[in-house]
C-alpha cells in the first residue's frame, strides 16, 4: 500500500488549465470536471481512471450530471451542451447571448437551469430535440450578471454581481419569490443551498460566509449570521482570501469551504463551529464536491485567477476519503438545554 | 615262548643270548682263541654300554629342554600379566608339583595364548586411543594438515589405568577441540556481522586469516595461531566499525544541526531518519547490514555536503530568520529591538559577500542567548506589568461603565457586565498597591542590573509615575465633579425656590467630555451611544435607521468600510479590541428591520458610530502598539537595507500548517479590517468583475494576440 498523502489522492490526467468546477455523480463515484482548457472530463474517482474527455469550443465554466451516462456543460462560447458519455456525443441545447457561467439540473423539475453573464437565467428541457425553440422553456431577466446558482427541491437561488440574490420557486418562475441583497459587503463567489432546504450559504471574495434562511419570519431570520474564514493573520494584519467554493455534506449537513488560501475547512453551521481544517493544498481551492454518501471529498486545487495572470502551481484534483469525525456535527455544550 | 613274547626286553635278552650262542658256535667252528674271544666279548659289552650312555644323555637333555620351555612360558605369562597390570591367574607353586613336566607345559601353554590374545586386544585399544589423541593434538597444534605417525606404545605398560589415563587425556583434548571450534564459530559470527555492517566480503576477510576457515565443508584449522589471528581480525574490524560509526554519527549530528537550522521538512528528513536515529547508539546496537559500509558513508557524506551547500545558499535567509527570531523575542519581552549596527552591517557585508555568513549566524545566536537570559531576568516584572496593564484596562472600562446611565438596564448579558464591574472595582482598589509593588520591584531590578528597566523603550518607572500622576489628576477631577454636582444641586434648589421648575438632571452629564487615559485602551463608543440615546430616548429607532442608510450607501459606494452589520449595542470595549484567539460570542445579522416579502434588504444598525469608535481606538493605542509600529518600521528599514521586502521574507519562512482536529468556534463577530480595505478598494468602482470574467477577458486577449 502506498501512503496516501494527507491532502488526498491526486488524480492522474488533470486538466491542463484552471478547473472551473467538479461534481460527483448522485449514483456512483464518477466525477465530472470542467476546465478552462475547453474540456469536460469524466473520472472514476475510485479507480483513478479517466473515462472520457469532451472538447468544447471555449473555456468550460461549469458542468453537472444528468444521470450516470450523460451530463451538461456550459461554456464561454455561450452554448449549453448535453454530453452523452457513452457515445461521446454532444447536443447543443441552446445558447445565451454571453458566456454561460453556471448550470444546474433539477431532478424535481426535470429541467436544466443555466445562468449567464447576459443577465439571464434560462430553463431547458433536455429531452427535447436539438434546437433552441424546442428545448428552451423560459428566459428570466436578472438584475446583474449571474455568478452562482444553487438548487434545493423546487427552490432556486441565483447570486449575481452587485450582491443581488434572487430566490425562485421552479414551479413559478415568472418572478422571484424573494429578492434579497447579500448580507456580505463584497462580491459573491458561491452560493449553495442547505441539503435540508431551509436556506443557503453564500461566500464572498472577502473571506466571509453568511448563513441565510428562506423563512422570512422574525424567528427564522434571527438565526442568520455570517462568519469570517480563510484569513491569515500576519504581523497583526489580516490577509483575506476569497472563498471560492462551498460543498454541503449530503448526510450531516455540515459543509466544506475552500478559499484562495489553499485551505479546505469543514464547518458545522448549526453549532457555529469549525470541525476540521485539512492541510494546505498547493494553490487556491477552485471547487469542492462530496460524493453521494459523503465518504469522499473531491478538491480542485487550481489557481482561480484572483491575482490575474501569474505563475502558479499546476492544476490538480485530489480525492480524499472523509472520516466521520471530520464532518459529524459536534453539538454545542449548553449550560442549559437550548430553548 | 609266550612269556618271551610278552617281555621285549626278555625277548631282546633271549635274542642277545641266542646271538651269543650263535657266535660261540661260529667261534668254535672258526676256532678262535679264547683271548680273542674274550676280547671280542669285551668289545661287545663296551659298545653296548656306549649305546646306553648315549640314550641316557639324550633323555636327560630332553628333560632339560622341557623344563626350560615351562620356565619360558611362565616368564612370558608373568611379563604379560605385569604389563597388563593384572595378577597372573596361575602362579605355579613349585613345591606343589601337579604332574610331569609335559603335563605342566600342556597346562601353561593355553594360558599363555589366552593372555597373549588379550594383550593384543589391549594393545589395539591403546592404538585407537593414541591415534585419536594424536589426531586431535595435530588439529590443535598443527597447521591443519594431518601428520600420520605410528603411535608409540609402551609395551610394558598396557594396564587399564594407563588406558583410562589416555581416555581422560583424550576427553580433555576433545573438550578443548570443542571449545576451540566454539570460539572460532563465535569469532566467525562476530566477524560475519561486522562484515555485513561494514559492507565487506566475509569470505575474503576470513580467507586472509586462514584459508581453511572460508571452506564451509572441509576441516578448519583450530590452532592457537588461527584463533589468535581471528581474534585480531575481529578486533580490527571492531575498531574499523567504531571508527566508521563515530564518523557516521558525526555526520548525522551535522545533518541534524543543518536540518534544524534550515527547518528541513520532515518528508525530506525521513529519508535519513534511520541514520539519525543511530546518533546515540553504541557499537553493538548497530547491526543493520551495510549500515556502515563505505558506500553508505559516502552517501551520507554527499547528503551532508549537499545540505551544507544548501545552507550556504540559504545562509542569508537563515540570518534573516535568526534576526526575526531575535525580534520576536524582543517583542515578546517588550525589549527594544536591538539596533545592533554591527549586525546590520554584517548583513550588508554578507550581501556583498565579504563576510562569512556562519560568523554572523553565530553572532546572532550569541545575541539571542544573551537576550533570552535577559528576558528571563525580566520575566517576573513583565508578568506584573501585564497584570498592571490589564488592570488599567479594566479600570478604564469601569470608568466608562460608571458613566453609562443605562448600565442597570436588564438586557442580554447584563448580569455578566455587572459581575465584571464588581470584579473591576475590586481590582481597582488593588491597583495602587500593585503599582507600588511593581515600582519597588523595578527599582530593585535596576539596582541589581545597573541599567534602566525599559518596557518597549520606555522606562517602566516613568510609565508608572505617569500613571500615578494621571490617577491623581483623575481623582482631582472626580472631586471637582462632586463639588460641581453639589453646587448644581444648590443652584437647582435656588432656582426652584425662585421659579418652581426643575431642569433635566441629565443634561449637564451628557455634555461632559470624557477624560482619556493614556494607559488604558478604552473607547468612547459607549459614551457616544449612551449620549445619543440619552438625548432622544424615544425616536431611537429612527435615528438608527438614519445611521443605517448612511452605512449602506457607504458600503455600496466605496466598499471600503468593513464590518458586518451588527445590532450588538451592549458590546463592551474589550470586545472591540479582540484578538483572533479570544473566543467571541456570535453576533447575528440584524433582524430589527421588518422584512417585507418582496424585499429583504439586510440593514445595519449603528454602523457609523461603531466605525468611528474603532478608528479612535486605533488612534490612541497603548504604548505597546505604538512601539510595535515603531518596531515594524525599523524592521522594514532593515529589510529594505537588505534589498528585500518584508513580504518576501515572510514568504520564505515556512508557516507550519497543522490541520486542526479540535473544533474551533467561528469568528463571527464583525471586526474592522481597515488594513486590507486598501487591498479591496483597488477594485474598479464602476463595474466589479468576477475572477472568471477577468480570466476570460485575458484569455480572449491572449488568443487574439496569438492570431
Amino acid at each position: 500500500m502506498t501512503l496516501v498523502p494527507a491532502i488526498g489522492r491526486e488524480l492522474s490526467n488533470p486538466p491542463s488549465d484552471g478547473i472551473s468546477n467538479l461534481r460527483f455523480s448522485n449514483n456512483s463515484d464518477h466525477l465530472l470536471v470542467s476546465s478552462w482548457d475547453k474540456s469536460v472530463r469524466l473520472y472514476d474517482a475510485n479507480g483513478d481512471l479517466m473515462r472520457g474527455e469532451f472538447k468544447h469550443g471555449g473555456a468550460v465554466l461549469d458542468c453537472c450530471f444528468h444521470d450516470d451516462s450523460s451530463g451538461f456543460s456550459v461554456c464561454a462560447d455561450t452554448k449549453v451542451r448535453r454530453i452523452d458519455f457513452n457515445a461521446g456525443k454532444e447536443d447543443v441545447l441552446g445558447t445565451h447571448e454571453k458566456p454561460v457561467r453556471c448550470v444546474e439540473y433539477s431532478y424535481a423539475a426535470g429541467q436544466v437551469i443555466t445562468g449567464s453573464w447576459d443577465k439571464t437565467i434560462k430553463c431547458w428541457d433536455p429531452r427535447g430535440a436539438s434546437g433552441t425553440e424546442r428545448t428552451q422553456i423560459g428566459t428570466y431577466m436578472q438584475p446583474e450578471r449571474v455568478n452562482s446558482l444553487s438548487l434545493v427541491g423546487n427552490r432556486l437561488v441565483v447570486a449575481t454581481a452587485g450582491r443581488h440574490v434572487n430566490i425562485y420557486d421552479l414551479r413559478n418562475m415568472s418572478q422571484p419569490e424573494q429578492r434579497r441583497e447579500s448580507s456580505l459587503k463584497y462580491q459573491t463567489r458561491c452560493v449553495r443551498c442547505y441539503p435540508n432546504g431551509t436556506g443557503y450559504a453564500l461566500s464572498s471574495v472577502e473571506g466571509r460566509v453568511s448563513m441565510e434562511f428562506f423563512d422570512l419570519s422574525e424567528a427564522a431570520q434571527a438565526k442568520k449570521y455570517a462568519f469570517k474564514c480563510h484569513r491569515k493573520s500576519e504581523d497583526g494584519r489580516d490577509i483575506v482570501y476569497p472563498v471560492n467554493a462551498i460543498a454541503f455534506h449530503p448526510i450531516y449537513g455540515t459543509f466544506a469551504s475552500g478559499g484562495c488560501d489553499g485551505f479546505v475547512n469543514i464547518w458545522d453551521g448549526n453549532n457555529k463551529k469549525r470541525l476540521y481544517q485539512y492541510s494546505k493544498y498547493p494553490t487556491s481551492i477552485a471547487a469542492l464536491s462530496f460524493s453521494r454518501d459523503g465518504g469522499l471529498l473531491a478538491v480542485a486545487s487550481s489557481y482561480t485567477f484572483e491575482e490575474g495572470d501569474k505563475p502558479h502551481e499546476p492544476d490538480a484534483i485530489f480525492v480524499r476519503s472523509v472520516n466521520e469525525i471530520e464532518v459529524k456535527p459536534k453539538p454545542k455544550v449548553y449550560p442549559n438545554p437550548p430553548v | 615262548m609266550a612269556s618271551v613274547q610278552k617281555d621285549p626286553i626278555l625277548q631282546v635278552e633271549t635274542t642277545c643270548g641266542s646271538l651269543l650262542f650263535e657266535l660261540q658256535i661260529i667261534w668254535d667252528e672258526v676256532g678262535e682263541t679264547e683271548t680273542d674271544r674274550d676280547q671280542m666279548l669285551l668289545e661287545l659289552e663296551r659298545e653296548c654300554l656306549e649305546v646306553y650312555r648315549r640314550k641316557v644323555d639324550q633323555a636327560n637333555r630332553c628333560r632339560a629342554q622341557l623344563r626350560q620351555a615351562i620356565a619360558d612360558a611362565e616368564a612370558q605369562l608373568a611379563a604379560i600379566c605385569s604389563a597388563m597390570g593384572e595378577r597372573p591367574v596361575h602362579i605355579r607353586q613349585s613345591d606343589q608339583s601337579v604332574g610331569s613336566l609335559k603335563q605342566e607345559l600342556g597346562r601353561i601353554l593355553p594360558e599363555l595364548e589366552e593372555m597373549q590374545k588379550r594383550k593384543v586386544e589391549r594393545r589395539n585399544q591403546f592404538i585407537v586411543v593414541m591415534e585419536q589423541i594424536d589426531s586431535i593434538t595435530n588439529d590443535i597444534k598443527g597447521q591443519g594438515e594431518l601428520v600420520h605417525s605410528e603411535p608409540l606404545i609402551d609395551e610394558t605398560n598396557l594396564s587399564m589405568r594407563k588406558l583410562e589415563e589416555l581416555h581422560c587425556q583424550l576427553q580433555v583434548l576433545q573438550k578443548e577441540k570443542i571449545d576451540r571450534v566454539e570460539t572460532i564459530r563465535k569469532h566467525l559470527c562476530t566477524l560475519y556481522s561486522h562484515c555485513s555492517v561494514l559492507g565487506m566480503d566475509f569470505n575474503e576477510v576470513v580467507g586472509q586469516v586462514n584459508p581453511t576457515l572460508s571452506d564451509p565443508e572441509g576441516p578448519r584449522s583450530l590452532s592457537d595461531h588461527t584463533i589468535e589471528k581471528l581474534g585480531a581480525a575481529v578486533q580490527k574490524l571492531m575498531e574499523v566499525k567504531i571508527q566508521r560509526m563515530q564518523r557516521l554519527q558525526d555526520l548525522a549530528t551535522t545533518m541534524l544541526e543543518l536540518w534544524n537550522l534550515m527547518d528541513t521538512p520532515i518528508e525530506e528528513q525521513q529519508e535519513y531518519q534511520h541514520i539519525t536515529c543511530n546518533i546515540a547508539a553504541s557499537e553493538h546496537e548497530i547491526t543493520e547490514a551495510n549500515s556502515l559500509s563505505e558506500d553508505f558513508i559516502k552517501y551520507v557524506e554527499a547528503e551532508v555536503v549537499r545540505l551544507d551547500e544548501v545552507k550556504a545558499s540559504k545562509m542569508k535567509e537563515l540570518v534573516l530568520k535568526k534576526r526575526s527570531e531575535l525580534e520576536e523575542i524582543c517583542r515578546k519581552t517588550h525589549l527594544l529591538p536591538v539596533s545592533d549596527s554591527a549586525i546590520d552591517q554584517t548583513i550588508v557585508a554578507i550581501e556583498s559577500g565579504i563576510v562569512d555568513a556562519t560568523m554572523v549566524l553565530e553572532h546572532l545566536e550569541q545575541h539571542i542567548s544573551k537576550i533570552k537570559e535577559e528576558a528571563l531576568s525580566r520575566k517576573e516584572i513583565l508578568e506584573r506589568v501585564e497584570k498592571w496593564l490589564s488592570a488599567c484596562d479594566e479600570e478604564s472600562w469601569l470608568e466608562e461603565y460608571n458613566r453609562d446611565d443605562n448600565r442597570y438596564n436588564a438586557g442580554r448579558g447584563a448580569h455578566l457586565t455587572l459581575k465584571r464591574a464588581e470584579k473591576a472595582r475590586n481590582l481597582v482598589t488593588k491597583l495602587p498597591g500593585m503599582v507600588e509593588a511593581l515600582a519597588s520591584k523595578t527599582i530593585v531590578w535596576e539596582q541589581e542590573n545597573g541599567i534602566e528597566f525599559l518596557y518597549d523603550g520606555i522606562r517602566l518607572l516613568s510609565m508608572l509615575e505617569e500613571y500615578n500622576i494621571l490617577r491623581q489628576e483623575r481623582e482631582e477631577e472626580h472631586r471637582r465633579q462632586r463639588d460641581q454636582k453639589k453646587l448644581q444641586g444648590q443652584l437647582i434648589a435656588e432656582q426652584e425656590a425662585l421659579y418652581g421648575s426643575k431642569p433635566s438632571p441629565s443634561k449637564p452629564l451628557g455634555g461632559k467630555k470624557a477624560p482619556r487615559m493614556s494607559t488604558g485602551g478604552a473607547s468612547n463608543r459607549r459614551l457616544s451611544l449612551g449620549a445619543a440615546m440619552h438625548q432622544t430616548p424615544k425616536p431611537n429607532k429612527k435615528a438608527d435607521h438614519r445611521h443605517n442608510d448612511g452605512a449602506l450607501s457607504n458600503g455600496r459606494r466605496g466598499l471600503d468600510i468593513a464590518g458586518l452589520p451588527s445590532r450588538k449595542q451592549s458590546m463592551n470595549p474589550s470586545e472591540m479590541l479582540q484578538s483572533p484567539l479570544v473566543r467571541k460570542p456570535f453576533s447575528p445579522i440584524s433582524t430589527t428591520v421588518v422584512a417585507s416579502k418582496a424585499n429583504i434588504a439586510t440593514t445595519t444598525t449603528q454602523q457609523l458610530p461603531k466605525n468611528n469608535a474603532v478608528n479612535e481606538i486605533s488612534s490612541f493605542a497603548t504604548p505597546i502598539k505604538n512601539n510595535n509600529i515603531l518596531r515594524n518600521l525599523e524592521e522594514e528599514k532593515m529589510m529594505t537595507m537588505m534589498m528585500q521586502t518584508p513580504k518576501n521574507v515572510a514568504a520564505m519562512i515556512p508557516i507550519p500548517s497543522t490541520p486542526a482536529t479540535v473544533s474551533v468556534p467561528m469568528h463571527t463577530a464583525p471586526t474592522p479590517f481597515t488594513n486590507n480595505a486598501r487591498l479591496m478598494s483597488e477594485k474598479p468602482e464602476v463595474v466589479e468583475y468576477s475572477f472568471e470574467e477577468r480570466r476570460l477577458a485575458f484569455m480572449l486577449q491572449s488568443e487574439c494576440r496569438l492570431v
